[in-house]
Parts: structure tokens; sequence; C-alpha cells
């Protein structure tokens, strides 16, 4: 790996092919939840508007405070995959270990 | 003045400042005198005490005093520091375990390091370190804005032709500030953390569920600011169609959605790679406690909408701030006028506490950056470790007065501005930092002149922006046209992060075409997932300690 130049492949592919196959659907479903967390706050056109309103609060300023609740939820849940597939791919190493790092 | 109000804040602020020399002591550091006692508090902190920290370091005088301005003062956008702290998050969850990985496996303190290990280019880390300096200093003045207007308020620098007698708060705030982080380093707002958050609870929640019911209920308080921003149109009518005077509103026209939506995700990306979030980011035990902080930290924002929203209440009570009108001083003048004096106290020793903690650790950490990457990478490469710690102490001192500056040559009719100022500079780092976590496909030299290219073309923007009816005045806003467009506006800093990006592609096609050298990448795929316990990775960073392969 002394070559300056990236790997074509995705990266984590050449050195972790291995261990990384067990979780990565995993690192994706967690990307998956966090993208609308990203998204929706900055859609701007899609809250921008008075009615309807909740207890006096225009749609406007309760949806996105009602977003803060809505993307903490999908933290949480990211959260808690990525200790599943760091777990997994702890063991996935141990495994492994004693044959020093892929990819050397 | 009120003698109740004065007292209990000089009482609280007394308290705030024995303790920040008394951190000195704390947990027995043996000396101060270098750079890692100084600079990351003997590196010890829990997550616990981390948590804490990184709260102080999010919300502040931003919160407390400028956000809360733009919504008083009916700037249509201004409620966008909400969404702007909702995918910040998310964002940092996704970007920080990877930095955090490659600088534990390889000793990185500071981005500059990350650069220069990824790319092989000083020249390059030298601009991350310079932009991190630069862009650190108007966030400083934001928090000595919101130091000066509490003491405004509470009638220190009454009104009087000399500009040294009115500024006399602000010299204040500065020398306090500039005297404890001298003497203390990192320790003394990591304690001071503690009684600022508390205190910042307290007053929140009593501002926020006192204050509206006392004022008839949020429905009331929304219906009052709507009818006042209509009351302000129609007087203005005239001068608001010659642009002299800018209309009120709580909500973004059509036109502005482009404006609200590029401040809040280009000041959600600006704030991770500021030199203090890093700091704080990277003295976090394992990638974990960084994703469960940003699952964790979201309970701030909660707070920053309601607190941004106490614009609209400070309204519905009827607070002037003065003439000609200083928005800043609304939220400080609502907790004058609304909350029993000795309440008012603690309220404002909050604000000022909270604006304090916060400029002490972005002062530090970009004084770090200068002895770490400028003054041992190119002045003094054999610098003692007694040598650095004085680098870094009076390189702080240098940072504030920087602030200094910034406050009294910016215009304060939106402190706010001042952050965003910032946030133009520092996103121009973006491509070599974030993308460099993913891949090594731009041209070392083509990020450099990506970055050199925005950095021009957004002060530039900035520059050329006018008060509203002062057409010969210059960085008046964070905002632009965008090119071709005739009314949608957007934040400069996304417009200059595109013409970065441009220049860094084409040249990074070009340079490779001719096969201009690209150095050597010390790191290597696998040091992006790497985790406390394994092989090479540092539990603690040693600030002192060269990064290696």
């Amino acid at each position: 790996m002394s070559d300056s130049r990236p790997p074509a492949s995705p990266s984590r592919g050449q050195t972790r092919g291995r261990s990384r196959g067990h979780t990565r659907g995993l690192w994706i479903a967690i990307v998956v939840i966090l993208v609308p967390a990203i998204v929706i706050p900055l859609w701007v056109p899609l809250y921008d508007k008075v009615d309807p309103r909740l207890n006096g609060w225009p749609f406007f300023f309760w949806f996105q405070m009602a977003m803060i609740l809505f993307a903490t939820s999908c933290t949480v849940v990211a959260f808690t995959l990525s200790r599943i597939a760091d777990r997994k791919d702890r063991e996935a190493r141990g495994a492994s270990a004693g044959q020093g790092r892929v990819g050397e | 003045m009120n003698a109740v109000a004065v007292s209990v804040f000089v009482f609280l602020f007394l308290l705030v400042t024995v303790l920040g020399f008394a951190a000195a002591r704390w947990r027995k550091a043996k000396t101060l005198d270098n750079l890692d006692e100084w600079g990351l508090g003997g590196r010890g902190f829990g997550s616990f005490i981390a948590w804490f920290l990184i709260g102080g370091d999010l919300y502040t005088a931003y919160t407390f005093v400028a956000v809360p301005a733009t919504l008083y003062a009916g700037s249509a956008v201004g409620f966008f520091a909400v969404p702007y702290t909702i995918v910040a998050y998310p964002i940092i969850f996704l970007f920080l375990p990877k930095l955090w990985s490659v600088s534990h496996r390889h000793g990185y303190v500071t981005p500059a390091d990350f650069v220069n290990g990824r790319y092989d280019s000083k020249p390059l880390a030298l601009a991350i370190a310079v932009t991190g300096i630069l862009a650190t200093m108007p966030y400083i003045a934001l928090q000595l804005v919101g130091i000066q207007v509490v003491l405004d308020v509470m009638g220190m620098g009454q009104d009087s032709g000399s500009w040294f007698v009115k500024d006399i708060p602000l010299f204040v705030a500065f020398a306090v500030l500039a005297a404890y982080t001298y003497s203390s380093g990192l320790r003394a707002p990591a304690l001071i953390a503690f009684v600022k958050d508390i205190l910042i609870y307290v007053v929140i929640l009593v501002a926020v569920l006192y204050l509206p019911s006392k004022l008839g209920g949020w429905g009331h308080i929304f219906d009052a600011a709507q009818t006042s921003f209509d009351g302000f149109n129609k007087e203005n009518a005239d001068a608001i169609a010659a642009g002299q005077v800018p209309g009120k509103a709580m909500m973004p026209p059509p036109v502005a959605q482009w404006a609200y939506a590029s401040l809040a995700l280009g000041s959600a990306l600006a704030l991770f790679m500021y030199p203090h979030s890093v700091t704080a980011v990277l003295s976090t035990k394992n990638r974990s406690v960084i994703r469960r902080n940003a699952a964790l930290l979201p309970a701030y924002s909660f707070l920053l909408g309601l607190l941004a929203l106490l614009g609209f209440v400070a309204i519905a009570a009827g607070v002037s701030v003065g003439d000609p009108p200083n928005p800043q001083l609304a939220i400080p003048q609502l907790f004058e006028n609304e909350f029993p004096s000795w309440f008012a106290g603690v309220a404002f020793a909050a604000i000022a506490i909270g604006a304090l903690v916060p400029a002490a650790i972005m002062s530090i950490a970009a004084a770090n950056l200068w002895t770490r990457n400028i003054y041992k990478a190119f002045i003094k490469r054999d610098a003692t470790d007694a040598q650095e710690a004085k680098q870094s102490k009076v390189a702080s001192l240098v940072v504030k007065f920087g602030a200094l500056v910034f406050v009294l040559a910016f215009s304060k009719q939106y402190a706010i501005n001042l952050q965003l100022l910032g946030g133009v500079w520092i996103l121009q780092t973006m491509p070599a930092i974030v993308v460099g976590l993913y891949t090594r496909w731009f041209h070392r030299w083509a990020l450099l002149a990506g970055w050199a290219v925005g950095m021009l073309y957004g002060t530039k923007l900035a520059y050329d922006v006018p008060l509203p009816g002062d057409p010969t005045s210059h960085f008046g806003g964070p905002l632009t046209l965008i090119p071709g467009a005739e009314t949608t506006k957007i934040y400069i800093a996304a417009l200059a992060l595109v013409a970065n990006l441009v220049v860094a592609v084409v040249l990074s096609l070009v340079l490779r075409a001719m096969k201009v050298p690209e150095g050597t990448d010390q790191t290597k795929p696998d040091d992006y997932w790497a985790d406390l316990g394994d092989e090479d990775v540092e539990p603690e960073l040693d600030p002192y300690a060269e990064p290696h392969r």
C-alpha cells in the first residue's frame, strides 16, 4: 500500500473485505437512516407555510421543532446499529488476529 | 442600573473567575508549562465532561444573543439556526469517526496534521492552519459582543461621545477572557462548563416556560410579532420599495428559501471544521463516543429553537432597543424588563459566562494550531516544551486581539454575520479535510489552488455586500445573488465552495495528466476504520509527538 494513488475500489474493500462483508448491510442501513434527517430539514419549500397551525404555532416553526425529535430518533437508531456493526467488525477481526493486518 | 441584578451578576461572575483560576490546580496538574497540559487539559477528560465541553462550544452567545436578535429584527431567515443544528449531528455522525480513527492511528492533533499526512503537502497544511486561525477570530468576536450587550443593558458604558467610554463593556469582557485563559488553559473552560450549563439550563427553562405564559402564550406571541412586522412594513413601504430598509418577516418568502437552506447547510458543514470542534472530537475516548454525542446533542437544539423564539417574545413584551436600534440588546433587555431583578442578574451571568467559555476554548484551539502547524513546522523545528507552551499562550492572546479588531471594525447590526463570515472561510477547507477522509482523488496542488480561489472569491463577495441603507459600506451580510439569478440569494460560503471545488476538480485532471508528483500518502484505507484497542491506535493523542506513519 505504499502506492500514493488510492485503490480504485471502495477503500475498505481491499483490506477488510472479509470482515466488512458481514456488516456492510448494517453500515448502508445507517446511512439510509441518517439521510432523511439531513435532507428534510433542508427542504425548505416543504414546510415554509403558516398552516396548519398547532396550538398557535405556525407550521413553519412547529414542524422544524418536530424535526429535532425526528432527527434525534434517527441518530439514536443509527447509533444503536453502529454499536452492533462495530461489535461484529471487532469479532470478525478477532478471528483473523495473529495473521497480521490484512493488506500489509 | 439595577443594584440587585448587578450584585448577583458580579457575584456569579467572580465565582466563575475564581473557579477558572482554581482550575489550574484541578486534578493535580504538575505544571501548565507545556502545551499538553495547557492546551488539552491533561487529556484525562471522560466522555461526560467531554459532553459538557462540546455543549459549551455549541451553545453560546450565538444562541442567546445573535440568533434571537435576528428574529427580533424580523430577518426572515433567522430561524435557519434550527435546521443548522438539526443537520449538523447526522453529518458529524457520518464524517468524524473517520477523522478520529486516522488521527489516533497517526498521532494527528489538528486538521492540518491530517492534511499534511494525507497529501504530503506542507503548503496545503499551512493553508488549513491559517484558515482555522482566521475563521476563529470572528466567531470569538461574536462571543465578545454577547458579553458586551449584557454589560450594556446592566448600565455599564452609557451613551457617550467617546468611543472608549462606549466600548468599556467590550474591553472589560476582553480583559477577563484574556486573563483567565492565559493562566489556566483548557481546564478553566472545562470546569466552568458545569457551572455555566447549570446556570444556562435554569435560565432557559424559566425563560421559555415563564415568559410566554406571562405574555399570553405562544399563539399570542406569534400574532404579536406578525402584527408588529406588518405595521413596520406598512409604515416604511416607500423605503422598503426603494431598498433602503429591509422588510420584516417571520418566515422566509419563497425567494429566500435557498438562502435559508444554504445558511443551514453551510453552517452545519463549517461547524465541525473549526479547530475547537476538532480538538473536542479528537479528545473523545473512541469512535463510539462521537456517535453517542451526535445522538444526544440534539437535546440542546430544542432549547436553541425556543431561545431563538425569544426574539418574538421580546416583541410581544414591547422591548425597545434604542435608536438607532441594536437588536442584539433584545434578549438581555427582555430579561431586565420581565424578570425579578435578582433573576435578571442570574440570567446576565449565564449569558456572559456562556460566551466566555466557548471564546476561551476557541482561542486555545486556534493557538495550538499556530504552535503546532506554523511555529513548530516552519519557524522553530526543535522548540522545547516550554517554548511551545509560551507560543500557545501568546498566540491565544493574539487571536483574541484579532477578535477585538473584528468587533470594532465590523457592523454589529447583526452579530450573527461575524460567525457567518468565519463560516465562509472555514468552509474552504472542506475539500481537503472532508473529501480527503474518503478519497485522495484531488491533487494536492489543485486543493491548494481551489482553497485560494474560494478564500479570495468568498472574501470579495462578502466585502461587496453593503449594509441596508448604506451603499458604501462593506461586510453587511452573509448573502449574495446567485450568479445569473435576479432575486434569489444564497450563502456566500456555498458559492465560494462551488468555485473552490470547480478549480480543484479541473486542476486535478490537468495536473494528473501532466504527471505532477502527488506525494506519498501516509495513511492506509484501514486507518479510517480503526478503533480503540486496534493495533497502533493511540488512546490519547500526544500534542508534542510528531505525527507518524
